[in-house]
C-alpha cells in the first residue's frame, strides 16, 4: 500500500480543474509502480536473453553433419531461426509468471484449505486485449513469413530461380528416383538412363527428382539440402533442390516401410562438374548438355 | 454454490411389472462369464471356419495360407460379440424385444445396489463404477504402453546390438503407439468424464446409464485384440499403419483393425453420453455461464471424438476389408489411392490430439481455482478457446500431409489454418496464467503439476509452430524432432495434466488423500526424466535422426543414450507414482468430502459418493469460483479516481 503515498495527490498535479478521468497513461504508470509488475518485466527481460542463444543453438544442431549445402536448407534454417527469436520473448513471458507465482506472490503449504488471500480477478480487458492483439499478430507475423517462405522453396525445388541468384544456364537434370523396400535406385534419363544405387550429382545445377515407390510409402529425404518427398506406389511426386557446396550427404527413408526400414539409406555426393562427368563417362553414361 | 433448495419428492409414476427377480439375466453374467463366453465364441469360429471354409494348404501370391485373414478377422469379431453377450450387453435389447420394461428395483440392480465390490466387474450402469474401471483400464494400458515404451529405449539405447528382431521392434512402436493413444483418450474423459462430470453438474447419474457401460465393455472388448498382436506377428507399422505397408502384415494387423473399429463404437457411444448428460442434465440454475469449466472441456473433446472418429473407423474398415477379401481402396495396383488412406487417418489423427489435451487442460484450469482461491480468470475466454479449438482442429488435417506429394497447394490454406490454432489455444495459456497472476499459491501436489504442465506447453507449442511450417516441415517431418514434440504434448501437457487431475480428485473417488509426498517424488522424477528423454530427442531430430528406425548413424549416439538413461528415470517415477496411488488408495489418509474446500458441486456432496450422488439435487446460483477477496489495487485506483475521491481525503 506505499504506492498510495508516493504518489501526488490527484488534484495536485495542474492548474486545470480536477475531472474524474485520469490521464491517458495514469494507469500505465500506477501499473508500473507495482512492485511485481516490475519484477515481472525484469525477469522477462532476462529470460528472453537467456532464451535467445537457442536460435543459434538449433542453428548449429541441424549444421552438424554439413548443412546447409543448398539454398532451400538455407531457407529452412533461417525460418527456424526466426520462429525461434519470436518465440522466445512469449516463452519468457509465460515462465517469469510461473516463476514469479512460486516466489513472489506468496505460498501456503499446509493441509487445511488456506484462507481466501488472493485477489478476486474476474478478468482484464486491457490484459487480455494484450494478450489476443500480441499472440494474433505473432500468429500473422509466422503466418506470412511461412506462406513467403514456402513460395520461395517452392520456386527453389523446381528450378526457377537458381540457387546462388545468379541467371544460371545450366539445364537441369532430371533424376528418376525410385524407392522400393529397401534401396533406393536412382536413373538419369538424360545421360543414357545409366542407373546407380548413389547418387552423384554437380554443384550449382538445378536437379529435379521425379519420386515413385514401387511397393509401399516411402520417404525421399535428402537430409543436409532439405528437400524430402514422399515416394507413392501408383504415382509420381516432384521435387528439386540446387546444391551448392561441395561434400557428401545422407539420403534416409523418413516414412516407416517396413523391417529394414532404418538401413533404407544411402549417400549423395555433390561434385564439381568436371568429376560428374567423369563419372558419368565411368558408368557408360553421356553427357547431353 | 451456498444456497441449495428442496426439490420435493417427484409423483409417483406407474411401474412396470416385475418379472422374476430384479435384475433378470444379469444377475448371472459378469466379467467372468463374459471372457469365456467370448473365448468359446473365438475357438467355434475358428474350428468351425478352419474346418470348412479355409483351404489349408493353399497358398497365396506371397506365400500365406489363403483365407486366413478372413478366419483371424471373424475369430476376434467373435470374441467381441461373444463377450458382450457374455456379460450381458444384450440382455436390455432382449428384454426390451420380450417386453419386459426395467422395473426400478430392475434399474438399481443394475447401478450396483447391494453387490459390493462385486459391482466393478459386472455390467453396472452406475456412472462411479464405470468411472473406476476406466480408471483401471487407463492404468493397466499406460502400464503396458510404458513397458514397451521401456523396451524401445532399451533398443535405441543399445548402439552397439540389435537387442529384437525388426519385425518384433516395429510391432513395439506401433502397438505402444496406439495403446497410449487410446489409454490418453480415456485417461481424463473416462474416469473424470464419468465419476466427476455428472455430479459436477449436479445430475444423479449419466444420461443414457446402459450406453455408459456399453461403451466401457466395448473398449475393454477391443484391448485383448490388440495386444494379442504382438502374438501373431505382430501390427509392424506404426500406430498410423499407412497403406499398402500394413497390407503386407501378418494377422497380427487384424488384432489392431478389430481393436480400432471396436474403440471406435466405444468412443461414439461415450461421447453421445457426456454431450447428452452435459446438455441436458445440468442442476436448475446451472446456466452455461455457470457450468465448470472441465465440463466444456469434456463436452468440447466429445463433440471432436463423436465427429472424427467414424473418419479413423472408417479407414480401418477399408483396409480390414483390403486385407480380408481383397478390395483396392488402397492398394494402388489394382486401383486404390494411398493418400485415400492418409486423409481418412488424419481426419481423425490430428483432432484426437486436442481430444487428449483439451480435458486434461480444462481439468487443471479447474483445479487452479481451488489451490490459488481466485476465480477463473476470465471465464468467456477459456470457453472461447476450448470453442475455438474444437473448431478449428477440424481443418488441420492436412500438416500431417504436407510431405506426401498429395497436393503440394494445400500447404498454404493448411499452415494457416494450423498456425490459426495457436491463436484459440494461447487464450487457454492466457486463461493459466491469469489465473496464477497474483495468487497466493496453496502448493499441493496437484497445483504443482499445473507449473510442471505449463512448462511442457511451452515447449510443445513452440515445437509445433515449427512445425506447423511446410518449409522447416520439410526437414523435420518423420524425424525425431516429431516425436518429441507430440511427446510434449501428449505426455508433458496430456498424461502429466491427467496425473494432476487424478491427484486432485482422488479423495471424491476413493474417500482418501493422495501421498502427497511419494507422489511428488514419483511426478517430479518423472517430470525430469522426461525433460531428458524428450530434450535429447529435439536434438536427435535437428541433426536429422528419421524416427522408427533401430539402427542410426553414430552421430545420433550421445543423444540417444541420453534419452534412454531418461526414459528409464520416467518409468521410476511412474512405478512411484503408480505406489502412491496404490498404497493411498488402500490405506490413505481418510479425506472427508471437501478436503480441497472447493465450491465446485462435486464437493458438495458426501463421500463415498452415494448411489445418486445427491440426497436432493442441487440449484445453483453463481459459478463456481466464488472465491477471493477485493482487489486491494482496485480500492486504490477507486480512491484515486472518482467515486472515492472526496471520502479519501475526507477520511485523511
Amino acid at each position: 500500500m506505499s504506492t498510495v503515498d508516493d504518489r501526488p495527490m490527484a488534484d495536485a498535479d495542474g492548474p486545470e480543474e480536477p475531472t474524474n478521468r485520469p490521464e491517458v497513461t495514469h494507469r500505465l504508470r500506477e501499473w508500473l509502480s507495482r512492485p511485481y509488475a516490475r519484477h515481472i518485466i525484469v525477469m522477462t527481460a532476462v529470460f528472453t536473453l537467456l532464451v535467445l542463444p537457442a536460435a543459434w543453438l538449433v542453428i548449429h544442431f541441424m549444421n552438424l553433419t554439413g548443412a546447409p549445402a543448398s539454398a532451400i536448407m538455407s531457407e529452412i534454417e533461417k525460418t527456424m531461426f526466426v520462429f525461434t527469436m519470436v518465440s522466445a520473448p512469449l516463452m519468457a513471458v509465460t515462465l517469469a509468471v510461473i516463476i514469479y507465482s512460486l516466489i513472489g506472490w506468496g505460498r501456503v503449504t499446509g493441509d487445511e484449505p488456506p484462507m481466501q488471500a488472493s485477489p478476486a480477478i474476474r478478468g482484464n480487458a486491457i490484459g487480455t486485449g494484450l494478450w489476443i492483439g500480441v499472440t494474433s499478430v505473432l500468429a500473422a507475423f509466422l503466418v506470412v513469413w511461412g506462406l513467403v517462405e514456402l513460395a520461395t522453396i517452392t520456386s527453389l525445388s523446381y528450378g526457377s530461380t537458381p540457387a546462388n541468384q545468379q541467371p544460371n544456364s545450366a539445364r537441369p537434370i532430371d533424376i528418376n528416383v525410385t524407392g522400393q523396400q529397401w534401396v533406393w535406385s536412382f536413373e538419369y534419363p538424360d545421360n543414357g538412363r545409366i542407373t546407380s544405387d548413389q547418387l552423384v550429382v554437380p554443384i550449382d545445377v538445378p536437379l529435379y527428382f521425379n519420386v515413385t515407390s514401387l511397393d509401399v510409402v516411402h520417404s525421399f529425404w535428402v537430409v543436409e539440402l532439405g528437400i524430402k518427398i514422399d515416394a507413392n506406389p501408383g504415382a509420381i511426386t516432384n521435387t528439386g533442390v540446387t546444391p551448392n557446396k561441395l561434400g557428401t550427404y545422407s539420403i534416409r527413408c523418413a516414412e516407416l516401410c517396413g523391417l529394414h526400414h532404418a538401413y533404407m539409406e544411402t549417400t549423395i555426393t555433390v561434385v564439381t562438374q568436371e568429376q560428374y562427368d567423369a563419372w558419368l563417362r565411368e558408368h557408360g553414361g553421356k553427357r547431353t548438355v | 454454490m451456498s444456497d441449495t433448495a428442496v426439490i420435493h419428492e417427484q409423483a409417483a409414476v406407474p411401474q412396470p411389472a416385475q418379472h422374476g427377480r430384479p435384475g433378470g439375466m444379469l444377475r448371472h453374467t459378469s466379467i467372468i462369464t463374459g471372457t469365456v463366453a467370448g473365448l468359446v465364441l473365438a475357438v467355434i469360429t475358428y474350428a468351425i471356419g478352419s474346418h470348412y471354409f479355409v483351404p489349408w494348404g493353399e497358398q497365396n501370391a506371397d506365400f500365406s495360407q489363403v483365407g486366413l485373414d478372413a478366419l483371424v478377422a471373424a475369430t476376434y469379431v467373435a470374441w467381441v460379440i461373444g463377450f458382450m453377450a457374455g456379460i450381458g450387453a444384450f440382455a436390455g435389447p432382449i428384454r426390451w424385444a420380450l417386453g419386459h420394461d426395467l422395473t426400478h428395483a430392475d434399474a438399481e440392480y443394475m447401478a450396483g445396489r447391494g453387490q459390493g465390490k462385486w459391482r466393478y466387474w459386472k455390467y453396472t450402469t452406475d456412472h462411479k463404477v464405470v468411472g473406476f474401471q476406466y480408471l483401471i483400464m487407463a492404468m493397466v494400458l499406460l502400464g503396458l504402453g510404458g513397458f514397451l515404451a521401456m523396451l524401445i529405449r532399451t533398443e535405441l539405447g543399445v548402439t552397439w546390438a540389435e537387442v529384437f528382431d525388426p519385425n518384433f521392434y516395429n510391432s513395439l512402436i506401433g502397438t505402444h503407439g496406439i495403446v497410449m493413444v487410446i489409454a490418453m483418450i480415456i485417461v481424463v474423459a473416462g474416469p473424470l468424464g464419468n465419476f466427476i462430470v455428472p455430479i459436477m453438474i449436479g445430475a444423479r447419474d449419466m444420461a443414457f446409464p446402459r450406453l455408459n457401460a456399453l461403451s466401457f465393455w466395448l473398449l475393454f472388448a477391443a484391448v485383448p485384440p490388440l495386444v494379442s498382436n504382438l502374438l501373431l506377428g505382430g501390427m509392424r507399422d506404426g500406430w498410423t499403419v499407412y497403406q499398402p505397408l500394413g497390407n503386407q502384415a501378418p494377422v497380427g494387423m487384424i488384432g489392431y483393425q478389430v481393436c480400432i473399429i471396436v474403440f471406435a463404437f466405444s468412443t461414439g457411444i461415450a461421447s453421445v453420453n457426456l454431450i447428452t448428460t452435459i446438455v441436458t442434465m445440468r442442476a436448475r440454475g446451472m446456466t452455461w455461464n455457470r457450468v465448470p469449466i472441465f465440463a466444456f472441456g469434456i463436452l468440447g473433446s466429445s463433440i471432436m471424438g463423436l465427429v472424427w472418429f467414424p473418419m479413423f473407423q472408417y479407414s480401418q474398415i477399408l483396409a480390414l476389408s483390403d486385407k480380408v477379401i481383397a478390395s483396392s481402396f488402397y492398394i494402388p495396383q489394382m486401383g486404390g489411392s494411398v493418400w485415400l488412406y492418409e486423409n481418412l487417418f488424419w481426419l481423425l489423427g490430428h483432432p484426437e490430439v486436442y481430444v487428449i489435451v483439451i480435458p486434461a487442460t480444462a481439468a487443471l484450469l479447474e483445479l487452479m481455482t481451488v489451490f490459488l482461491r481466485k476465480p477463473l480468470f476470465s471465464y468467456k475466454i477459456a470457453v472461447a478457446g476450448i470453442a475455438g479449438v474444437v473448431g478449428i482442429s477440424s481443418v488441420v488435417w492436412v500438416h500431417h500431409m504436407y510431405m506426401t506429394g498429395w497436393a503440394p497447394a494445400a500447404g498454404y490454406p493448411f499452415m494457416l489454418s494450423t498456425e490459426l490454432i495457436s491463436i484459440p489455444f494461447g487464450f487457454l495459456v492466457l486463461v493459466m496464467l491469469g489465473t496464477i497472476w497474483r495468487g497466493k499459491v496453496w502448493t499441493r501436489l496437484p497445483m504443482m503439476c499445473v507449473y510442471a504442465v505449463i512448462w511442457c506447453k511451452i515447449i510443445g507449442g513452440i515445437t509445433g509452430v515449427y512445425l506447423s511450417d511446410v518449409p522447416v516441415d520439410q526437414y523435420m517431418h518423420g524425424s525425431m524432432f516429431v516425436v518429441a514434440h507430440f511427446h510434449f504434448m501428449l505426455m508433458g501437457a496430456g498424461l502429466f495434466a491427467a496425473m494432476g487431475a487424478i491427484a486432485y480428485w482422488f479423495p471424491k473417488m476413493t474417500g482418501r488423500i493422495l501421498n502427497e509426498r511419494i507422489g511428488s517424488i514419483g511426478f517430479w522424477t518423472a517430470f525430469f526424466g522426461f525433460q531428458l528423454t524428450f530434450g535429447s530427442m529435439f536434438i536427435a531430430g535437428l541433426q536429422g535422426m528419421p524416427r522408427r528406425v533401430l539402427q542410426f548413424d553414430n552421430a545420433f549416439n550421445i543423444s540417444n543414450w541420453a534419452s534412454t538413461i531418461g526414459a528409464y528415470i520416467i518409468g521410476i517415477g511412474m512405478l512411484v507414482f503408480l505406489y502412491a496411488v496404490i498404497h493411498s488408495w488402500r490405506n490413505g489418509q481418510p479425506s472427508g468430502s471437501n478436503p480441497w474446500g472447493s465450491k465446485s458441486l462435486e464437493w458438495q456432496t458426501e463421500t463415498p459418493v452415494p448411489l445418486e450422488n445427491f440426497p436432493v439435487l442441487p440449484v445453483v446460483t453463481s459459478d463456481p469460483y466464488d472465491y477471493g477477496v477485493p482487489d486491494p489495487y482496485d480500492e486504490i485506483e477507486r480512491e484515486l479516481t472518482d467515486e472515492g475521491a472526496e471520502s479519501t481525503v475526507g477520511a485523511r
